[in-house]
């Protein structure tokens, strides 16, 4: 029999903490990390919040002189993707293999990413450039090299994280890097796991990373009407929109047998993935949530899974109007009144973009190992236009040992994991 | 280990928009005899950079190859001739997406890095950085222009929600970036969730577009561009002793897949069986292959393996080749680690010696190359090449196209980052129903 695909380590950093376990509090605490942002003066603008790591440079990535060469999405995701290779004890393992073994487990190691994929920030290095240059391109040519880092194509590549985890610890195996938008950190997952299953690779570094946090993406965002004022309420009567948050997620992936012979502790199992379009165009959303009924059933299908025997579902709930109310239709669909319960955690780190479903998918994971499904504190009363919705502020027991995360996106993306808890 | 027997998968339809045609037909003929589609750039004043010519696309009229203007409105300049290649593609197989068939229907795409553009900055620029230090209280300015067309242009999906939407694709639907390999490696994403069963038909591709004021100043930075500004057209000579870096292009190639008994069976034109993907990362640095050819071997040995073939079926092989020193060095290394004794029978040419390098297109450019060489029994040239460099004595194909039957084909993709692609094309004569 095909041999299962298991998780053996998990990294996450992101406001509300630079651990599982540091974020697992606060999501039972039931406290929000969306605060008044930093990284800029909020006095004028009409979002005052987000969710920012509180971790330096410095501690986020110790080698100082990697800071020069990367941007910030990239600290988060080394930092999260070396952190679940140390979690599952890969890199000590394969050092004491014999040398002679090391390159070939080297080939069969492969990293797959998840990228936010640019900031408008990178762009802003041409800025004294452009006031050097008053409008006149020859001039903003020919002063180019003067006045911007020869280093700035490199800084700002969208495969960075695939390329420096991989330098500095020699996986080069099957990869990918993912820039599909919010779907990028699930999909790096999926992929992943197809990957190990069809032999590419023997284990596979999956990680999902972004800083949507800047002010040309709250501009944006407010402008479209996709912000809220404070910490998001998914699925509530009074939701008003999103918050940006920031970070990364990584899961270290490999099969079974392989765990269990080096003696790895096993978080869960992936079971299967869905993955549909609503082709609505960039920011429109199929009005009958049919792209997530679509993708839970292809996921269900795919893992083997009977919709009973879900035990929770772990909900994108970015706190919009439209997007909560299309996939709350979208799980109905699926699930009939027999709903498992349903959570989501955006209210607690706010919406991290391109890591968003892999950040909701390591916590999901620590929720089936602790067997608490943590309620959604910033829950006012249930949306009447939902309800019965079983979502609440309490935290619930789930109903057995499989989650179902529901993860959306940009160009009616929808994707959907089935994952196991650790048995 | 034996691999069970995996799905087939076959290319039905093929469409290009690149620097030397607007379609497959004139692209080929173009290829074929070596001409060049580089020149000064007409698209905005490039006198001052450091390189003042690229390959651009020539006479592309949008609105009369993608006749949605709402669509269009959206569309950046690599999504337009996305669009363009992609309709070029489904229209030549014969096939699209229907109501009943939609949700089978997947699209894998490498698109380009993102940029903002020039003028969209020197908006920001004007309320935001008069003095050349960002304050982000100019874009509270009530008469800051911030436009969410533009917003929504920049998503790094946007090319992707614009080609679902345009076409009624429904069911997997993916964007990938690993630089200049992400054509191929959106390419072999697509192989994959074909013979997983996630899709039975697919539109793969790639497309981008850096020649703009701030895509070609990352690379003149860089100083990875050949700077014979006054030599356009010989610029890009691969392998040759001479070469001093790459030429930029832009543009778009698409492929139709779908699974070969329904393609057998609904009497398609098959151009070729897309055989094999392998994938490897370099983990050398950042933008250069390592000089022994360790990465982009691995690569090629994983393809060749996941087509169940080996060196002695390869006929041609359509090279990263990007004119600078240490990438055509690398390969030529990893080719001949590879191919062994058999090195000198196997036809090489890097068709960016024409095109010039279409970064995140130019794995699913190349690919459609190699389905058109496996067709049509010729390899084409790898134009302007005079000096032989002992370190690529490969056996390139010079001066004349090379007619010969090519039972399968190789195409490499090597990027910045390190992360390398190869796919094996096979000739469908070759390939048992």
């Amino acid at each position: 029999m095909s041999d299962p695909i298991v998780f053996t380590g998990s990294g996450i950093v992101c406001g509300a903490g630079g651990s599982v376990a540091e974020v697992w509090d606060r999501l039972e605490r039931g406290e929000t990390a969306v605060r008044t942002f930093t990284q800029f003066d909020p006095a004028k603008w009409p979002v005052q919040v987000a969710s920012e790591v509180q971790l330096s440079a410095r501690e986020l990535v110790s080698d100082r002189k990697l800071h020069k060469t990367i941007g910030r999405t990239d600290l988060f995701g080394i930092y999260a993707a070396e952190q679940a290779l140390a979690d599952s004890g890969l890199p000590a393992h394969r050092d004491a293999l014999p040398e002679s073994e090391q390159e070939a487990w080297n080939d069969r190691t492969g990293l797959v990413v998840g990228s936010g994929g640019g900031n408008y920030h990178s762009n802003y290095d041409y800025l004294p450039l452009m006031t050097e240059a008053q409008g006149e391109l020859p001039r903003f040519g020919q002063e180019l090299g003067n006045l911007v880092t020869p280093m700035w194509l490199l800084r700002n590549l969208p495969n960075n994280v695939l390329c420096h985890v991989g330098i500095r610890g020699q996986y080069k195996g099957t990869n990918a890097c993912i820039t599909n938008q919010c779907s990028g950190g699930v999909l790096a997952v999926a992929e992943a796991a197809w990957a190990i299953r069809n032999g590419e690779a023997d284990r596979i570094t999956a990680a999902g990373h972004d800083a949507p946090f800047e002010p040309e993406m709250v501009y944006y965002y407010h402008k479209l009407g996709l912000m809220s004022g404070s910490a998001p309420r998914p699925f509530g009567a009074g939701r008003d929109g999103t918050v940006f948050g920031e970070g990364a997620a990584s899961l270290v992936l490999e099969r079974e047998s392989e765990a269990r012979a080096r003696g790895a502790k096993v978080i869960g199992e992936f079971l299967g993935f869905g993955c549909c379009n609503e082709a609505a165009g960039i920011v429109d959303l199929a009005p009958d949530g049919n792209g997530v009924s679509r993708a839970i059933e292809e996921a269900l299908a795919s893992a083997g899974v009977a919709k009973e025997e879900v035990g929770f579902i772990c909900a994108h709930g970015n706190g919009n109007r439209a997007s909560d109310a299309t996939e709350a239709a979208g799980i109905r669909r699926v699930f009939g009144d027999d709903l498992p319960p349903v959570t989501a955690f955006k209210w607690a780190y706010g919406h991290l973009i391109a890591a968003s479903g892999i950040v909701d998918l390591v916590m999901a994971l620590e929720a089936l190992r602790r067997g608490v499904v943590p309620g959604i504190a910033t829950l006012d009363r249930v949306d009447p236009a939902i309800a019965p919705f079983p979502v609440s502020r309490e935290a619930a027991k789930p109903r057995g040992n499989i989650a179902l995360l529901v993860c959306r996106g940009f160009g009616g993306m929808n994707v959907s994991l089935v994952v196991r808890g650790e048995r | 280990m034996a691999k069970p027997p995996q799905r087939k998968i076959a290319v039905t339809g093929l469409g290009l928009v690149t620097p030397v045609g607007n379609d497959v037909a004139s692209t080929w003929s173009a290829l074929l005899e070596g001409r060049s589609g580089a020149a000064p750039i007409t698209g905005f004043d490039a006198s001052g950079f450091t390189t003042t010519f690229g390959a651009e696309v020539k006479g592309f009229d949008p609105e009369s190859a993608i006749p949605d203007r709402k669509l269009l409105k959206f569309a950046s300049k690599s999504h337009r001739f996305a669009l363009a290649a992609a309709s070029q593609a489904l229209a030549d197989a014969g096939i699209a997406p229907t109501e009943p068939d939609s949700h089978r229907w997947g699209l894998a795409v490498g698109a380009g890095m993102l940029s903002v553009g020039y003028e969209d900055l020197r908006v920001v620029h004007r309320y935001a950085a008069p003095d050349g230090r960002f304050d982000a209280d100019g874009l509270m300015d009530p008469d800051f222009p911030g436009n969410p067309l533009a917003f929504c242009r920049w998503q790094s999906n946007a090319g992707q929600a614009l080609l679902t939407k345009q076409f009624g694709i429904r069911g997997y639907a993916t964007s990938v970036h690993t630089a200049c390999a992400s054509g191929g490696q959106a390419i072999g994403t697509a192989l994959k969730v074909m013979r997983r069963g996630q899709c039975d038909f697919m539109l793969a591709g790639g497309f981008d577009s850096m020649l703009n004021p701030l895509g070609i100043s990352g690379f003149c930075l860089l100083g990875a561009l050949s700077k014979d500004n006054d030599n356009p057209a010989g610029a890009s000579r691969p392998f040759d002793a001479t070469r001093n870096g790459f030429v930029l292009g832009e543009g778009a190639g698409f492929l139709v897949l779908e699974d070969w008994e329904r393609a057998v069976a609904r009497g398609a034109r098959i151009y070729a069986e897309l055989a094999g993907d392998g994938n490897s990362l370099s983990c050398y640095r950042i933008t250069d292959s390592p000089p022994d050819g360790n990465g982009p071997i691995q690569a090629i040995e994983q393809a060749l393996g996941d087509a169940g073939i080996t060196t002695g079926d390869v006929d041609y092989v359509n090279a990263h080749g990007t004119s600078t020193q240490m990438n055509d060095r690398s390969e030529c290394a990893a080719l001949k680690a590879v191919f062994a004794d058999r090195i000198g029978e196997v036809r090489v040419s890097s068709t960016k010696s024409s095109m010039g390098h279409l970064i995140a297109a130019a794995g699913a450019v190349e690919a459609v190359v190699c389905c058109l060489a496996i067709r049509d029994g010729v390899a084409p040239v790898n134009a302007n090449h005079a000096t032989p460099d002992p370190d690529c004595d490969v056996n390139l194909v010079l001066k004349e196209p090379a007619k010969m039957k090519i039972r399968a084909a190789l195409s490499n993709s090597l990027g910045f980052g390190g992360s390398n692609s190869s796919l094996v094309f096979r000739n469908p004569e070759e390939v048992q129903a």
